[in-house]
């Protein structure tokens, strides 16, 4: 039996399965509690994380990547660590990442990205998807069983931003392949020296070099339109500032998309009766992408860096602590969600959960992730019947296991086995 | 910078000297004006930062998108003489002076 007083949230793998219970012993302590280890303070409440979210000038996102691993090259000092922040923050991880900037410097990278999600441009986007959910259930929706997450929504959440971006198709498959694990792995050893790019290097070859020939002779594609994106004050970013964007949008946008559908589903087999109602009435799927996100969103948890020292919720966060917004207990946080632990369509405030952030770093690739899901859950539900948990892979009604990703930012099914009925 | 005049669902007024090339959205948000939600981020896609504009500032405004205007229509508060979406208007030097108020809730 984990020991939650003691227990350290960034190395116990045994909080991987089912962190809830852990979540709730915090929340017991209070909306904001130290953790004992690493200078953290972990938010389970949800006004507090707002505040907390809204208030980027006392709250850093230096080190969002991840977290308190490693530690802080230097030792903070005083109630406001702004000039010590400036000076080592090239030393932290990944600071070329858009959710690692602040200020203006992360409003001129953002901007860069946010044409890509407008509704117009996705629904241009949308075609592709549909035909792309089709061809891959077709390997799988005859057999009657399938791991989900590998045969389907790992593929389908990749290829979409290589869609988005307007990779070359002969391309996407080596992208795919590329692709290192998301940051935030639990027992890793994580250094400063090898984790500036986060196993994205061969991104940046091949980014890098799509964007400068497209500089050079523009195509009209998607890629080309984004290679010559300004700065909101009209200058132009480096080839490389592009490349940092386009090297997220795969490490952001392929994982949390793929097991938050993996997730819906996981919630279908739970709910039979509910699976039914949706595949019933259509209307339902956005409701239900926002309940499950809120009830199980792939993003567990995000960081932020007290630099200012600042009172919020009545507690006092001293400059230099490392604040984890564990949004998993947020969006469970029964001052705000009425009957948290339940899936409830259509509650009044189902938008309102912090499932994809809150603020200056709110997630851009919502839009394109529900459109995803909606676009993933259509097709299955039109080819799949009675969907069920295969009992040979997570055991039988009231025993179930499942297998998630030893990370501690996300939540993410590893696999997801299931049964069903083909619909001929 | 440009001086702007916001005012809060509850009615209080806020003078803010607003930074160049923010859109509004962000100045309200960043100032800690209490009642924006702006769930998606700026991108054009989820109306939680609706404003009424003053009428006369609203021939200075970029012209409205066929995506605003559709997720403008989805608000029950929308008023088409003054509405907008505040994540699509970018702060400049000619919209100094303008005041705005923050939308009622949908």
């Amino acid at each position: 039996m984990t020991d939650f007083a003691t227990v350290d949230f960034y190395t116990d793998s045994s909080l991987i399965e089912n962190p809830f219970p852990y979540f709730e012993y915090l929340r017991s302590q209070g909306p904001i509690a130290r953790l004992p280890h690493r200078n953290v303070l972990a938010v389970t409440g949800y006004a507090e994380a707002i505040e907390i979210l809204n208030d980027p000038k006392a709250f850093s996102s230096a080190n969002a990547a991840t977290g308190p691993l490693p530690d802080l090259p230097w030792e903070p000092e005083g109630d406001d660590i702004g000039e010590q922040l400036d000076e080592h923050r090239d030393e932290l991880i990944a600071t070329g990442l858009v959710v690692c900037k602040d200020g203006k410097e992360h409003a001129n990278h953002r901007s860069l990205m946010m044409n890509l999600f407008t509704p117009s441009r996705l629904k241009a986007n949308e075609e592709y998807m549909w035909s792309l959910a089709d061809t891959l259930l077709d390997d799988s929706a005859d057999k009657g069983h399938c791991d989900l997450i590998a045969s389907y929504a790992t593929p389908f959440a990749t290829l979409v931003i290589a869609d988005l971006l307007g990779i070359p198709e002969d391309d996407r498959i080596t992208f795919c392949e590329k692709l290192g694990p998301p940051p935030g792995v639990v027992g890793e050893e994580v250094s400063y020296e090898d984790s500036q790019v986060l196993g994205m290097s061969f991104l940046f070859e091949y980014f890098g070099q799509y964007l400068a020939e497209r500089r050079e002779s523009p195509k009209g594609d998607i890629l080309s339109q984004f290679a010559q994106a300004k700065f909101p004050d009209g200058s132009t970013p480096e080839v490389y500032d592009l490349v940092w964007i386009a090297a997220f949008l795969f490490g952001a946008g392929q994982d949390t998309t793929a097991r938050l559908l993996g997730a819906c589903l996981r919630v279908f087999c739970e709910n039979p009766e509910l699976q039914e109602q949706v595949r019933n009435d259509r209307s339902l799927i956005p409701a239900f992408i926002e309940e499950v996100v809120r009830y199980e969103g792939p993003v567990k948890c995000a960081h932020r860096l007290a630099v200012k020292t600042t009172t919020v919720g009545g507690v006092e966060i001293k400059a230099g602590t490392h604040v984890a917004l564990l949004y998993g207990a947020c969006n469970r946080d029964p001052r705000e969600f009425e009957a948290p632990t339940e899936v409830i369509l259509n509650r009044p405030n189902a938008r309102k959960h912090l499932g994809f952030g809150r603020g200056a770093h709110t997630c851009a690739g919502a839009p394109l992730a529900k459109a995803e899901v909606t676009a993933s859950l259509n097709r299955i539900l039109d080819r799949m019947q009675d969907i069920r948990f295969s009992e040979a892979h997570h055991g039988p009604a009231g025993e179930r296991r499942f297998n998630y990703e030893g990370i501690y930012t996300l939540r993410a099914l590893k696999d997801l086995y299931i049964d069903f009925t083909p619909v001929s | 910078m440009p001086l702007i005049t916001i005012t809060t669902r509850d009615g209080d007024k806020h003078e803010i000297d607003a930074e160049e090339n923010q859109t509004l959205m962000e100045v309200i948000r960043d100032n800690g004006i209490d009642g924006m939600d702006a769930i998606c981020g700026g991108c054009c896609s989820c109306a939680t930062c609706h404003v009424y504009v003053d009428p006369e500032f609203m021939a200075k405004l970029p012209p409205i998108s066929e995506d605003e205007d559709m997720l403008l229509d989805g608000s029950l508060h929308r008023k088409p003489e003054v509405s907008r979406l505040s994540c699509q208007i970018r702060m400049s030097e000619s919209l100094g002076g303008l005041s705005l108020e923050i939308a009622p809730e949908d």
